[in-house]
């Protein structure tokens, strides 16, 4: 069942826009992920869905209500992760979390969204005093206090250790599970591969592809990378090579095929591939990719 | 309502935990409030109601209006406002709850500063003790909306207390706070400062002290405050900085 849907959506300030006809759908228990360098749009499309802003033109859906017409009935049902707000420093953790509780209804309790977001050892911590990843996660245990149906995460692990990003993504994967619709934004390539089965690429406000993570990945390029062949003329491979310094650089739309191939290709010439590396594409690399050709 | 409520309590404890507050916004309005007219009157100087209430229209003044706008726009600038939106508090809750907080601190304190003028012996009570408790709950919540209208000038929260700043001065002015200065000045001058609602309060205040009856230009010129305080929230209220 859909949960989001989005059509058409612009935004403009001024005379610039920074959201363009943007549409996408995200059902319940998907991770949507909106991917995208930064002044890309995220930010603007992600609190238009929140009922922060009104669209210019197009239509948003968050379980069939109108965001900003209904946007009481809306919030009551979702958990946002703003990219940017502010907290009480002189309150702890814990009193941030209980203050809170008052403003959702039927609210968790405190410390179990600090468990969820691995701020508990924390509690009684002052605001002021927690690094940026753990403002982070207080973020998000403030975001899932009232169990939301739907979830906005925008940039969510920004700021936060490999520890801390791999336990967001375990809560983000879970809460998915239990048939949360959630919607991310983040210009982190991993982030999305790690959670994202769907995703969309954002640049200069609009949507320059959408589809499944893994289809997204092998049209973008990928590279098999190894030391050059000593007595070996590149062009008498299987598949075409580019030497980059001391290196010969295969690149192909699913580069572990390519790498199998090469590998094959090597065997029988009784050579070995030395310095092996297999990369897909990198979020650059698919700008670059898709940028051209939008 | 219980979501107002609920955000006034809330607001109550961080007004309360505000050192920078309790300073500046208690201690002064308390020690001018009460200070002022005890001093005139150990001076031997008649201190006559009329003092006490031009000190009611400047502390209505700072603690309401000045302090409305001071944490209205931290709470903007800060994007806690921006927070509290993201939960399923109605954007009049929050600002009805914020009001309500400044304005029932701004109730506290003048009544502490009316009642210990009368227990200390400088002022007899006001002959209407009920409609005078009224009037000052209509001067704290107008006064404290029209802060809430203000934050829509004030480009940043550092700059709330000073913008406010001369507001309080023309009330001073206006109501005879800072002696009888006005009475140097045209008439239309007073007349015109009349119409700041803390003043127009002051003024009806004075009636409950004598026993007067003459309310009418004070409900108008404080439900000309209300209107173009709810005007201007509703119209450009900003819940976020501009970027
Ligand atoms: N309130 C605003 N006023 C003017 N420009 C804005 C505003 N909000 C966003 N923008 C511009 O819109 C573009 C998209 O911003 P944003 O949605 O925050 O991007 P992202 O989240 O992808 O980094 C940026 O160029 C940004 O400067
Ligand atoms: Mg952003």
């Amino acid at each position: 069942m859909t949960a989001i849907t989005v059509r058409d959506l612009s935004r403009s300030y001024g005379g610039f826009e920074a959201v363009r006809r943007v549409s996408f759908e995200v059902a319940r228990g998907e991770i949507f992920a909106l991917l995208g360098r930064n002044g890309a749009g995220k930010t603007t499309t992600l609190e238009l869905l929140a009922g922060f802003q009104r669209p210019d033109a197009g239509q948003v859906r968050v379980l069939g209500l109108d965001p900003v017409k209904d946007r009481r009935a809306v919030r009551r049902s979702t958990g946002i992760m703003l990219q940017e707000a502010g907290f009480f420093p002189d309150l702890t953790v814990n009193q941030t979390a209980e203050s809170w509780r008052a403003f959702v209804p039927s609210a968790r309790p405190a410390f179990e969204a600090l468990e969820l977001a691995g701020l508990l050892q924390k509690a009684a911590v002052k605001v002021r005093q927690l690094s940026g990843g753990e403002k982070r996660r207080l973020d998000l245990a403030l975001a899932l206090l009232g169990r939301p149906k739907v979830l906005f995460l925008d940039e969510p692990t920004t700021g936060m250790d490999p520890e801390g990003r791999r336990a967001t993504w375990e809560v983000v994967r879970s809460l998915a599970d239990e048939g949360t619709a959630i919607l991310l934004t983040t210009h982190y390539l991993d982030e999305a591969q790690q959670l994202a089965r769907s995703v969309a690429i954002m640049d200069k406000g609009e949507i320059v592809t959408t589809g499944g993570m893994a289809e997204i990945l092998a049209a973008g390029t990928g590279r098999v990378i190894f030391e050059a062949l000593p007595g070996i003329d590149p062009s008498s491979l299987p598949l075409p090579v580019r030497v980059e310094g001391g290196r010969w650089v295969c690149s192909a739309d699913d580069p572990d095929l390519a790498a199998q191939t090469l590998l094959g290709w090597a065997a029988a010439q009784g050579v070995r591939l030395r310095g092996l590396e297999v990369r897909t594409a990198s979020l650059e690399e698919l700008f670059l990719e898709v940028g051209t050709d939008a | 309502m219980r979501e107002t409520l609920t955000v006034a309590r809330f607001a109550g404890r961080l007004y309360w935990r505000d050192r920078v507050v309790l300073t500046v916004g208690l201690a002064l309005p308390l020690g001018l409030g009460i200070g002022l007219p005890v001093m005139m009157h150990r001076l031997g100087a008649t201190a006559d109601t009329r003092t006490h209430l031009g000190v009611l229209a400047m502390v209505f003044t700072i603690i309401a209006f000045q302090q409305a706008a001071i944490t209205l726009t931290a709470r903007r600038d800060q994007l806690v406002a921006k927070r509290m939106r993201a939960t399923g508090l109605g954007d009049g809750s929050i600002l009805a709850g914020e009001i309500a907080n400044i304005a029932l601190q701004a109730v506290v304190q003048v009544m502490i500063i009316s009642v210990a003028l009368w227990v200390m012996g400088v002022l007899p009570p006001p002959a209407q003790p009920v409609l005078f408790a009224a009037w000052v709950v209509v001067g704290a919540i107008v006064l404290a909306a029209l802060g809430a209208a203000f934050t829509v000038v004030v480009p940043r929260a550092e700059l709330a207390p000073v913008l406010a700043m001369p507001f309080f001065m023309l009330a001073g002015l206006g109501s005879g706070g800072f002696g009888p200065l006005i009475e140097l000045l045209p008439g239309w001058v007073a007349q015109v400062l009349g119409w700041w609602p803390g003043i127009a309060v002051a003024d009806a205040l004075g009636e409950t002290y004598t026993g007067g009856t003459d309310y009418l230009p004070a409900i108008l010129r404080v439900g000309a405050g209300v209107i173009l305080a709810a005007l201007v929230i509703h119209r450009a209220f900003r819940w976020e900085p501009r970027r």
